[in-house]
């Protein structure tokens, strides 16, 4: 690998190999070794658990315990037809689920999955650390909401437009929030990229959850309400709107609006967990006792990745563990939620922040 | 907006709106089987709701005229299917008080028994669907694990586990099986523990209680007004219960509060649910211990037949209101005419007043407060 | 006090973790899913399922046929004298349920006067679904009288 690795470099020169080659080769790693695998097995692993908080047994027919049952969906989901409704505005109907999709898959450029590299030339567990990636983060978290309500007006259904509709305004309420809930763990860092961000509460000693609890929670129910997930999955209400935006959409299409609302979920999970979790860090980061929690025996930073895959799957059990429980918000709670407590929470917590950080 | 030829009024929209017609329904998951709904909306508002039924209607009170009076019992089943028990004892005794027959006692005690079982198992289907409509998914499965031995012991009585045909005119027809006494005492021992189960999802909930505190207020005047019945009037402070304000089979020999609750709103219409599962289990516990020992079925010809110029009707408290029968005899073995007062469709009747004005996610919430099942509405 | 009591319940989303703490529970108890082609459940005693029929014990007097609320039996007989005594008996020509109609109210078992009857509901058997309902569900005599063997239902584990 690493004999193919130079003899790349060799032959294209370090600025093409170290900005273009390397970079593709850690996308392609992150969405098909990583992504892509995670959600398909997530679908599985959300129906198992919820199965298993009813008193069944959830998929169990493909395969050993279900496994081989994501690998089914998937090619059922591909083979079927395309049904695009005849008086649907097909241009919008088509850019719907691109937009959910595309923007979710982006974000994971800048997410650090493990510590950067140790030694000059090492790996570094992630694709790009930008200067100022958490506002990437933003500006993109907002993208699939465009997707779909353009997804729900072009697809010419009213339940798939009221949909839509609730989906802008959830989008408008929960935004804010979550905007206001990121500043917290900002100011304690004193830096946008993502990796300087987990090094501070390194150097700090402890995860921003424990300063930030209430900007974290805040995050948590604007993570929630960001990636449509019951008790805020209003723009797909099953019962009202039969299937909410996505009503008209059959095969892969639907896969896509799919795909990108569980791509949601980990990403929002994702920078969780780089923001309040310690993203890498093992716990109690500072108490020397616990270094061998570091897992220094896995090569190449390897422990830091499997600290951040154990926080991530306990954010996304919370999730599924949400669904299995909570009954669903009406939109206009959802928005008096939104704009009565969580703003009004999220601003006292950044006013705070700011009063310590000024005096300390 | 100070432009003469603007013939806007204030308060008038900015913009041109119209109001969106939306057919909910007949397929639709929160429908509860046909019912469709022609919504008028604006916005996520209802501002009108006209209720269009007879998707399911097979005519059912023009078969109870062509066959003799035994062979409809299977047909009520068939009305409210989530309830065939109490559809039976309210034809079956619409028959004996045409026709003149008394029960023995053990068949009215084994009624009585079966007829709460019903109640608790139409209510378990109602909490399900009720919570699927407001988005909570898990109390389906918990409830429908105990719906199950309900369901288990209707097999094991009569053979059947939904459509019962567990009555005939003059008594029952089968006894209980050895060992059933006990089966249902262990279930229903342990069933008030299941009710604390799916309240401690739901009761406490604030999302639960947001979503129906408030939310499809019936007045007891417009109650009264429309004949609404059931948990349906006694939500809204009104506390008739036939089985109290008419005893019928047992009913008068088992002790059981009717709770009464007075707001009116899909809340409190939960919680007497809630309550009456208790007071139906505590009824089949009395019933167990006090069930008598004696005949089955009463002397009956085999061919019924109803007096010459005779009518009757009998209603029972069914788990969704009163379902009466009402039966004109003409001297033969069959019917003259059979109207059923099914309580799912003059419930129904106030929907739109309970909508108006609300949003679509309470229409969901308000539909399965009504407790409606279309075989019943339609017939 | 007790409305302090109440703020402080709703601070800390008590509620909330309630339900929470329910759906944890589940999650470890024991489930109650019947594994189905693998673990048959065996129907109670009295259940009411495929038709059987013993044609020597029926004595043609077409109770069932009447009583039958929908009319799907169909009975033809006529009369023969018996090979051995002579004497005129009522023989069977056809006695054909339209199983596909029928609600299984057991009512023809009701009407039957012989001892024990000479056709009756509980053979236990549930799995009637077939891919052609014209030749499969209708049911004629000889269809009637081999459904003696009821399937191996079992509620342990096939290997």
């Amino acid at each position: 690998m690493s004999g193919l690795l130079a003899a790349m470099l060799e032959a294209t020169g370090p600025t093409l190999f170290h900005y273009v080659l390397v970079p593709l080769i850690k996308i392609a790693i992150v969405l098909f070794a990583g992504v892509l695998p995670l959600i398909m097995y997530l679908v599985l692993a959300e129906r198992k658990v919820l199965g298993f908080m009813q008193a069944r047994v959830g998929p169990n027919r493909v395969g050993l315990w279900g496994l081989l049952q994501p690998i089914a969906d998937v090619m059922k989901l591909l083979v079927k037809e395309d049904v695009v409704p005849r008086r649907a505005v097909r241009w919008a109907f088509v850019l719907g689920p691109c937009l959910v999709v595309a923007p979710a898959f982006v974000i994971f450029s800048v997410i650090p999955f493990g510590p950067p590299a140790a030694t000059e030339g090492g790996i570094s567990w992630f694709v790009t650390d930008i200067n100022v990636a958490l506002l990437m983060v933003l500006a993109l978290a907002t993208l699939p909401v465009y997707g779909i309500i353009l997804g729900g007006w072009g697809s010419n259904s009213k339940f798939s437009l009221l949909g839509g509709l609730r989906s802008a305004a959830q989008m408008i309420s929960y935004e804010v929030p979550q905007g206001f809930a990121l500043v917290g763990p900002l100011l304690l860092a004193g830096t946008m990229s993502l990796v300087g961000i987990v090094e501070a509460q390194r150097d700090l000693g402890m995860w921003f959850i424990v300063p930030q609890f209430v900007a974290f929670f805040v995050f948590l129910v604007a993570g929630v309400a960001e990636s449509n997930r019951n008790p805020f999955d209003l723009p797909e209400a099953e019962s009202e709107l039969v299937a909410g935006f996505h009503t008209e959409y059959t095969g892969i299409r639907f896969a896509l609006f799919f795909l990108g609302e569980y791509a949601n979920m980990i990403v929002v999970s994702s920078v969780a967990v780089t923001l309040f979790l310690g993203g890498w860090l093992r716990p109690f980061p500072s108490v020397e006792a616990l270094s061998f929690l570091d897992l220094s025996f896995l090569p190449a930073g390897l422990g830091g990745v499997v600290w951040f895959s154990l926080k991530l799957f306990v954010f996304l059990f919370v999730y599924i563990w949400f669904r299995g429980t909570f009954p669903r918000y009406r939109f206009d709670q959802l928005m008096a939620l939104g704009w009565k407590w969580m703003i009004p929470l999220a601003l006292v917590n950044l006013f705070l922040t700011g009063l310590v950080k000024v005096w300390v | 907006m100070t432009d003469a030829t603007d013939s806007r009024q204030p308060g008038d929209h900015l913009f041109d709106v119209e109001e969106m017609e939306l057919n909910f329904g007949p397929q639709h998951p929160a429908t509860h089987g046909v019912l469709r709904l022609k919504l008028k909306i604006d916005g996520e508002r209802i501002v009108g709701c006209y209720p269009i039924i007879g998707y399911l209607h097979r005519g059912t009170e023009k078969l109870f005229e062509l066959h003799p009076f035994f062979q409809n019992v299977p047909h009520t089943d068939r009305m409210d299917y989530v309830a065939a028990a109490t559809n039976n004892l309210a034809y079956v005794g619409a028959v004996e008080k045409l026709v003149g027959l008394t029960v023995p006692p053990r068949a009215d005690w084994i009624r009585t028994i079966l007829c709460e079982l019903q109640r608790i198992s139409s209510h378990l289907l109602w909490l399900a669907t009720h919570a699927i409509d407001i988005g909570a998914m898990t109390p389906f499965f918990y409830t429908f694990r105990e719906r199950e031995v309900i369901l288990d012991l209707f097999e094991e009585y009569c053979g059947a586990r939904l459509t019962l045909n567990c009555m005939r005119p003059g008594g029952q027809p089968y006894d209980l099986p050895v060992g059933w006494v006990e089966k249902c005492r262990a279930f229903c021992e342990e069933f008030p523990e299941r009710i604390e189960e799916y309240e401690g999802l739901l009761t406490e909930n604030r999302i639960w209680k947001r979503r129906t505190i408030g939310v499809g207020v019936l007045d007891p005047e417009v109650a009264l007004d429309y004949g609404v019945t059931g948990p349906m009037l006694r939500g809204s402070g009104i506390g008739y219960d036939v089985r109290k304000a008419r005893p019928y089979a047992a009913y008068d020999q088992v002790e059981f509060d009717v709770p009464v609750r007075h707001n009116g709103d899909t809340y409190d219409r939960y919680l007497v649910r809630m309550e009456e599962m208790r007071q139906a289990n505590r009824i089949v516990l009395q019933g167990l211990e006090k069930l008598p020992e004696g005949p089955l079925m009463a002397k009956r010809p085999r061919v019924m037949k109803a007096p010459k110029e005779g009518e009757s009707y009998y209603s029972v408290e069914g788990p969704k209101g009163e379902i009466g029968f009402y039966i004109v005899g003409q001297g033969k073995p069959e019917p003259y005419r059979c109207h059923v007062r099914a309580p799912s469709f003059i419930n129904l009747q106030a929907l739109p007043d309970m909508v108006e004005g609300a949003l679509m996610a309470d229409l969901v919430a308000v539909i399965g407060t009504t407790d409606i099942v279309l075989g019943e509405v339609d017939r | 006090m007790t409305a302090l009591r109440g703020l402080f319940e709703k601070f800390m989303l008590l509620d909330l973790f309630a339900g929470l703490g329910i759906t944890a529970r589940h999650l470890f108890k024991k489930k109650v899913t019947v594994q189905y082609p693998e673990r048959r459940m065996e129907p109670a005693h009295r259940f009411r399922g495929m038709f059987r029929l013993d044609e020597e014990r029926c004595i043609k007097c077409t109770l069932c046929a009447r009583d039958c609320p929908i009319d799907i039996v169909y009975i033809d007989w006529h009369q023969e004298p018996n090979p051995v005594t002579g004497k005129k008996e009522k023989v069977l020509d056809r006695f054909d349920i339209d199983v596909q109609r029928c609600m299984f109210c057991g009512l023809c078992e009701e009407a039957c006067p012989t001892e024990p009857k000479s056709i009756w509901l509980t053979s236990k058997t549930y799995e009637l679904a077939s891919y052609d309902r014209w030749s499969n569900l209708y049911v004629d005599m000889d269809k009637l009288q081999e459904w003696r063997v009821r399937p191996d239902y079992t509620d342990r584990e096939v290997e």
